[in-house]
């Protein structure tokens, strides 16, 4: 009977399930992980071998995710890896231009036939009133990721900053690495190709990084985002008009708080994996809340995507708008956060948050001067209570770009503004804190961590880092229990308050 | 070399009384050189040069060597009529 039932959980794990991909968080990548970690150990010191298991693997986990539509990665592989090649050996402007524009057009057109179709039948509809029927596209998990990963290496070839790669297993290696797959980073290939031409050294400073990102991952992903997630934070943005507006207002900062431990946490997971296997990945987050302005958040927040669109959409459009001056910095600007919208996801909460985002940094990029002038007057910039007003002021400016970011529609939006401003009821926060302790807990505890100094966060790591391999397993025993803990705790009941 | 006419274009712009250029000299590395002033830099270049620049060859611009050596290849296209 035991016997049995292993061999049906096995299969299992072989078999396609929309919704169940191999999440880092799951105990199935858990185990499929652990098998993987045991057979790498076994061959890493063979590059061929080490490498052709991680694709293998890193197919077994797209097809968990996507079914048969894993294929996409080889179709993705063959194209850039040709355009690259050829790009990179054509002699001629003309040839090369035509390569290029050819390989944008297809890695652009694929996103966009998987992610827009429906989004732009439904614009065309609407504009026209038409009625095209919505197509049947099935959306392959993490696209626009993959899709921009390999956009940068023929961009890259392009623009002569690396040369082609050789070895069509390597590049195969780069859009395939699992680790990378679902959430990003958006490596770039000038960052990961030369890491798979060198020896893996795998060392206890290495593990214990890879240990200290994986148990961080857990927790943020685990007991703060998805907690406060499912308990608090989706209850209110579904229907904000039941709740009053302080806790509109609290759910406001606790998405922000969530959007940032899921994200990061997610990624913390995805550089542990990956340092296990002996590759580094980019960080994409460097505590964006510590932000002081709107551009600095964007040096601190998904920086993979910000750098990317940056050197790829917004440097060239500024180039294009030179002659217009300091308003062609800011369409540049605009446009390519409308697009960092948009890449998000079909829907006009994405690109408001774009617009919103653009409208930000717009506006300072007007108001430069008058601000350089009043701080060089009143000799104000370096005073601490003026950082702190600068801080607050980002600060708030983000979280409600993120209201627009995770309500469902714009209307969503107006109810939950018209909330905190018509129905606040301030006094209810004392219940709220007294009836969701623990949800409150987290929301402080949280920020907390996140606005600590760089040195503490250091300090753990290194603790994590020197720690014997006996207090390293200890503490990752206790992690898991107590994302356990988290993970199958019961859901916290509605809470009523009065006013 | 970066020739000191380069140099004062660039220091104007950047609002900077002196800074020891080089030709391995990158943008990060200049104070007030970012992404918005980088356009304004290459504005003032080709204005007092009076020369122009295709989208790319900004593009790949790397260093203040590199753009010493676009314009000085700019230049010499002029003066020999091509």
């Amino acid at each position: 009977m035991l016997h049995y039932f292993d061999i049906e959980k096995i299969k299992l794990l072989f078999q396609y399930d929309k919704s169940d991909p191999l999440l880092f968080t799951s105990s199935m990548f858990l185990f499929a992980f652990f098998v993987l970690l045991v057979l790498y150990r076994l061959v890493y010191k063979n590059k061929t071998a080490r490498i052709y298991l991680i694709i293998l693997f890193s197919v077994f986990f797209y097809y968990k995710a996507c079914g048969i539509y894993f294929l996409l990665l080889f179709l993705l592989t063959f194209i850039n890896y040709f355009s690259g090649k050829w790009i990179g050996i054509s002699k001629n402007r003309i040839g090369k231009n035509t390569l290029f524009i050819l390989a944008v057009l297809l890695n652009i057109g694929i996103l966009i036939y998987f992610k827009y179709t429906n989004f732009f039948i439904g614009i065309l509809n609407d504009v026209r009133s038409s009625h095209i029927t919505p197509l049947d596209v099935f959306l392959p998990l993490g696209i626009s990721f993959i899709i921009f990963k390999a956009l940068s290496y023929v961009i890259e070839i392009y623009l002569e900053n690396i040369k082609p790669v050789d070895s069509i297993r390597d590049f195969t290696l780069f859009i395939f690495y699992f680790p990378t797959l679902l959430l990003g980073p958006i490596e770039r290939a000038s960052d990961f190709l030369p890491q798979v031409e060198e020896d893996i050294k795998i060392n206890k400073e290495v593990i214990g990084t890879a240990l200290f990102l994986i148990m961080s991952g857990l927790l943020k992903k685990v007991v703060i985002a998805d907690y406060i997630g499912i308990n608090f934070v989706d209850r209110v943005f579904e229907t904000p008009l039941r709740f009053t507006g302080v806790e509109n207002l609290i759910a406001a900062y606790a998405y922000t708080l969530q959007i940032y431990t899921d994200f990061s946490g997610y990624t913390d997971m995805a550089l542990g994996i990956s340092l296990m296997l002996g590759y580094r990945l980019t960080d994409n987050f460097n505590s964006p809340f510590k932000a002081a302005s709107i551009a600095d958040f964007w040096r601190r927040w998904h920086i993979t995507l910000s750098s990317w669109c940056l050197d790829y959409i917004f440097k060239p459009l500024q180039i294009k708008f030179r002659s217009i001056g300091i308003l062609g910095n800011a369409l540049a600007l605009f446009i390519t956060f409308i697009i960092i919208g948009l890449w998000h996801g079909p829907g006009w909460t994405y690109i408001a948050f774009g617009a919103i985002h653009g409208a930000y940094l717009v506006s300072s990029i007007f108001t430069k001067k008058l601000r350089t002038k009043f701080y060089k007057k009143t000799k104000l910039a370096s005073s601490n209570s003026v950082k702190l007003l600068q801080w607050f002021f980002t600060l708030h400016l983000v979280v409600f770009a993120f209201i627009v970011f995770r309500a469902q529609s714009l209307s969503i939006v107006a109810d939950m503004l018209n909330q905190m401003v018509n129905f606040f009821h301030g006094e209810v926060f004392i219940q709220f804190v007294n009836g969701y302790k623990l949800i409150f807990g987290l929301i402080i505890i949280g920020y907390i961590v996140h606005l600590l100094p760089e040195k503490i966060k250091e300090s753990v790591k290194n603790f994590v880092i020197n720690a014997s391999l006996y207090a390293q397993v200890v503490m990752l025993v206790v992690v898991i229990w107590v994302v356990i803990q988290f993970r199958f705790a019961d859901l916290q009941p509605f809470l009523y308050f009065k006013f | 070399m970066i020739s000191d006419r380069l140099k004062n274009i660039v220091l104007k712009e950047l609002d900077l009384d002196d800074f020891d250029f080089k030709d391995s000299t990158t943008a990060d590395m200049v104070p007030g050189w970012d992404s918005l002033t980088h356009i304004q830099i290459i504005v003032a270049v080709e204005k007092n040069y009076k020369i122009k620049f295709k989208g790319i060859e900004i593009l790949k611009i790397k260093n203040m060597g590199e753009l010493q050596s676009l314009i000085d290849a700019k230049l010499a296209a002029v003066s020999t009529g091509l």
